[in-house]
């Protein structure tokens, strides 16, 4: 059992995660300092019910994307599964292989032309069923079993959208590469 | 399923640390002797990294005084109802 005398000093080094991962989710500021403000209510008025010496990171965010999704979710229509097209695997490695002329390893050094922008256009353009699971595995690194615990959703589900959000962001970040000219001959 | 496809088919699970003993030592054994295959997991590797290194925003300056003061209401909130 935890003491809620030590709550901010526990528990305040992870506000900055925490904020970043709610402005992914809600994609905007005001609503980002919302999600984060509820969840540090609700973490300090339920902190005695946190054990001890378990992952308190996790017990946090698994508050937030509760708080989130109790929030926003209602305002969208039942997401769909089949929202994605197929997509084919290692799909930025083959298009990037093919605008690069196929060196050897050039496809992970043309990765260092993507910058933050990029990466989080491409990561709040995903429809939310696919951007919570590659939010939390991605950017947070959560494992499966914490993401289904988080989501409340099966650990098989977690890896099926996980496979396809990130086959999905991989087709925006091409996106994103075409639009600003990244790919392009640049010999 | 060929040794390719066996590794293409189960990158993420390896780059996640989440996949089995028995895979993990399958795929190891494969990039061993598969240039294209390791080439394409460096990549993805890397792009995980980017993913991580770049996804992030900061918060606010004053997130902290923020929350620290609906921290502190609260507990005074809590106080004065005993």
């Amino acid at each position: 059992m935890a003491d809620q005398a030590n709550f901010e000093t526990d528990a305040m080094q992870y506000a900055p995660q925490l904020y970043s991962a709610a402005l992914r989710m809600t994609r905007n500021p005001a609503d980002a300092e919302d999600v984060v403000q509820e969840t540090f209510l609700k973490a300090f008025r339920a902190y005695d019910s946190y054990t001890e010496g378990t992952n308190l990171k996790a017990w946090l965010y698994r508050i937030l994307t509760n708080t989130y999704i109790n929030k926003y979710r209602k305002q969208q229509r039942r997401p769909s599964e089949v929202e994605l097209g197929e997509l084919q695997d290692l799909y930025l490695y083959k298009r990037l292989g093919e605008a690069s002329g196929a060196t050897q390893s050039a496809e992970a050094d043309m990765l260092d032309a993507f910058v933050d922008t990029d990466v989080i256009e491409a990561l709040e353009s995903l429809p939310e069923t696919f951007r919570l699971p590659v939010l939390l595995a991605d950017v947070d690194g959560f494992s499966y079993k914490e993401i289904a615990e988080m989501l409340d959703i099966p650990i098989g589900t977690v890896m099926s959208r996980l496979h396809r959000g990130r086959k999905a962001l991989q087709k925006k970040l091409w996106d994103v590469a075409e639009e600003h000219g990244i790919t392009g001959d640049r010999s | 399923m060929s040794g390719c496809d066996y590794a293409i088919e189960y990158v993420y699970q390896y780059l996640d640390e989440e996949a089995s003993f028995f895979t993990t030592s399958r795929i190891r054994l494969h990039l061993r002797r598969c240039a294209p295959c390791m080439d394409a997991f460096q990549f993805e590797s890397r792009l995980k990294e980017v993913i991580r290194e770049r996804g992030k925003s900061d918060p606010p300056p004053e997130l902290f005084d923020t929350l620290r003061a609906l921290i502190q209401q609260e507990r005074e909130n809590n106080e004065s109802e005993m």
